[in-house]
């Protein structure tokens, strides 16, 4: 039962920080469908850095090498939105198109250069990065609490870095004029404008974060369900963050609730088929259960929810 | 002299410009300064990484039975590789025709990788699987392709016009479905203990005749690929002489305009992801029951994606798309050759399949930028022939005053 809640959670905050950065962007009035291949570029990044770290200090052991990973995944993340960036704000490209080629060009670019930088560094044409699974640690006190306490045990460390950014994300667009000039540009730009904000600068700045953001939520996928860097990274969890974020209304708090939701859905699912011992195929099927649930959630609630006004226009002052 | 080769510098960007933003050539112009740019930014890549581009490009080219190869296998030649270029292209046309057409109705149909692979399986299970006769057999596999794929673009469609979900999420949701479900049955039911993948179709049912011989030559004939053109000819005439055609285009244009015309929207959703489905499906058993005769397991066929950057290389035409499904072909048909033969890592044909792309979204901003500098450099010559025009006329004035 411990497992439905660790895993659960671990599950749960990657999503999360991959719905913030599509809420970032959103907000800002570029629709993002880039989420997946941001992620995937992010922990191509992260996990090129560790690898050269262990390749040339041959220390494998160290926990910082972790720490530099995820930031230079969060680094790696934000260059390649700025693609994204330039071509919708500055080329005002079709965004959902947009979104789409820097999906594939993911895809291609890092499936590219991981044999490449393999063949180099190994002298082995292979497409993984082997940088294994994090270490986990237990919360004192909290961990002994009944049945929530398993929230608290043998956690990843990125968890915690997960949940402090969501926070400062939270306050930063709910609380600060930023975060208040970020939400109006994806509202009405054009009164943005009017009260002499930059709209173009500010959805530029809202798709960096947004892609610093996937970046980190891909290297966590990389050192938690993952282990590697491959082109499985390509899950499609970053579409199941952006059905996360419609559930939640565009909205942070109401997102992650649907995120745990995933997240739980998706351990206790794994859980069922151990328990009822079924045989490896059939839990395979249970393996697309997360999508269909996501399908049916978005019958449900998709009718209501209410997207920024201004997503998917590029901003052109001369058009009121 | 200096000052001449200024100017004819700044004509021949004039030039050039007036190419890329003209309606009439502007059409073939972008797509070429995609291509052009695509190749030399690989072309830069494969420097840096020191392999030789241009061998590079050789090996794409041989591999697709353009130019000789320097050693045959036994009763291969060039043709044999041109026919089965021309079958993994006949999939990819379909594919960029089905994208096409939801793009025409400003719909993103990014699950064609899914509608192939149901289709394609439920169309082997049906009649891969049965002891048809060929003419039964193959008329019965196009039909079953087109009603699967149909139906998985009717759903996707419904779900947008009364639930309002994103059709790129509900797309990408199916495709994972889709791949589970018929990994789950292959894997289950249907599996070659050898090769792991799904048990071979039968001969008559496949869309490309293989085993022939001609003077000795191995040949297969990709039948699929007449029916791809022809299809590419008829979605043509459909979008453009046609009032159903109209109705999508109209709806892709901007809905309120349309609702306004009279025009039913949620009607020309469903339909226009119900004819992309159609299309995918088409895909799906051109590539799974003619190319191929079998399914590889929980794999999506990468054309779906690839289709997506033929599309929008072509110019959302389907005439173009017939031009670029050949050019995005020869690079994906052409990668394990070319790493085989020149050590390049294969995954080349992606990225530049993804470069293509890159550019090709480029397009509007190129063609509004060249437009800009067209109307500028008009403007200035305007004005410096104005300007030599007062020049001159104010010396006849200067000269008049003089004889006075």
């Amino acid at each position: 039962m411990d497992l439905v809640f660790i895993d659960g959670l671990s599950f749960a905050l990657i999503l999360l920080i991959m719905a913030v950065a599509a809420i970032y962007s959103e907000k800002s009035g570029v629709v993002n469908l880039a989420i997946e291949g941001l992620q995937g570029f992010g922990a191509f990044i992260g996990a090129l850095t560790a690898i050269l770290i262990t390749h040339y200090t041959n220390d494998s052991s160290s926990s910082w090498i972790m720490y530099v990973a995820l930031l230079a995944a969060m680094v790696g993340g934000m260059v390649y939105s700025m693609l994204h960036a330039v071509l919708c704000v500055k080329f005002q490209s079709n965004q959902v198109i947009s979104g789409v080629v820097i999906n594939i060009l993911s895809v291609a670019l890092t499936g590219f250069l991981t044999s490449v930088i393999n063949q180099a560094i190994t002298g082995q044409a292979s497409n993984k990065f082997m940088v294994g699974v994090s270490p986990r640690f237990d919360v004192p006190y909290l961990k002994d609490i009944p049945v929530i306490g398993a929230l608290f045990k043998s956690m990843y460390p990125f968890e915690i870095i997960i949940l402090v950014i969501v926070f400062i994300a939270w306050y930063v667009l709910y609380k600060t004029s930023f975060g208040m000039h970020l939400r109006a540009c994806g509202e009405n730009p054009h009164a943005v404008d009017a009260a002499g904000g930059n709209v173009n600068k500010t959805r530029f700045i809202a798709v960096m974060v947004s892609g610093a953001l996937s970046g980190l939520g891909g290297m966590c996928v990389a050192y938690s369900i993952s282990a590697q860097f491959s082109p499985t990274i390509y899950m499609g969890y970053g579409y199941l963050a952006i059905a996360a974020m419609i559930f939640g209304n565009w909205r942070i708090i109401p997102t992650t609730l649907a995120c745990f939701f995933f997240g739980f859905a998706r351990s206790g699912g794994y859980k069922l088929c151990l328990v009822l011992g079924l045989s490896s195929n059939v839990s395979e099927l249970l393996m697309m259960l997360p999508y269909v649930l996501t399908l049916l959630l978005l019958v449900f609630f998709s009718k209501n929810t209410h997207a920024p006004a201004a997503g998917g226009q590029p901003f052109d002052k001369g058009r009121r | 002299m200096n000052k001449d080769v200024r100017q004819q510098k700044i004509d021949v960007r004039y030039a050039i410009a007036e190419l890329l933003s003209n309606e009439k050539t502007s059409k073939i112009a972008t797509p070429i300064l995609s291509i052009l740019l695509t190749l030399i930014t690989t072309a830069i890549l494969l420097l840096i990484l020191g392999s030789n581009p241009i061998t590079a490009i050789l090996g794409f080219l041989r591999a697709g039975g353009f130019i000789p190869k320097p050693s045959y296998a036994s009763n291969n030649n060039m043709f044999t590789d041109f026919l089965l270029f021309l079958g993994i292209m006949a999939p990819m046309l379909f594919a960029s025709l089905g994208f096409i057409i939801s793009h025409k109705a400003g719909l993103f149909n990014i699950g064609i990788s899914g509608e192939m692979l149901i289709s394609g399986f439920i169309a082997t299970l049906l009649v891969g699987y049965s002891d048809l006769g060929p003419w039964l057999a193959k008329p019965l596999v196009l039909l079953i392709g087109m009603v699967v794929g149909g139906i998985v673009g009717a759903i996707t469609g419904f779900l947008k016009y009364k639930f309002n979900i994103h059709e790129v999420i509900t797309s990408i949701m199916f495709n994972y479905i889709i791949n589970y479900v018929t990994g789950f049955f292959i894997n289950s039911y249907y599996t070659n203990p050898f090769t792991r993948s799904s048990m071979p179709a039968s001969a008559a049912s496949r869309l490309t005749i293989t085993g022939l011989k001609l003077n000795g030559i191995n040949i297969s004939i990709p039948l699929s690929i007449f029916i791809a053109i022809a299809v590419a000819f008829l979605v043509n005439f459909l979008l453009e002489r046609t009032v159903v055609g109209l109705e999508i285009k109209a709806t892709g244009l901007n809905q309120d305009c349309a609702r306004y015309a009279g025009i039913n929207v949620s009607k020309n959703i469903i339909k226009a992801m119900t004819l992309s489905g159609v299309l995918a499906g088409l895909a799906g058993v051109s590539y799974y029951l003619g190319y191929y005769n079998t399914i590889v397991p929980k794999k999506l066929p990468d054309i779906g994606y690839d289709s997506i950057a033929v599309s929008i290389l072509g110019n959302s035409s389907p005439l173009g798309a017939i031009f670029a499904s050949a050019l995005v072909t020869i690079f994906q048909n052409g990668s394990t050759y070319v790493s085989s033969s020149t050590g390049i890592a294969k995954e080349v044909a992606s990225l530049i399949t993804g470069l293509l792309l890159l550019f090709s979204a480029c397009n509007t901003y190129i063609k509004y930028r060249a437009g800009k500098y067209v109307r500028e450099y008009l403007d200035l010559k305007n004005a410096a022939v104005v300007k030599t025009q007062a020049a001159s006329e104010g010396g006849q004035n200067i000269n008049g005053f003089g004889v006075h």
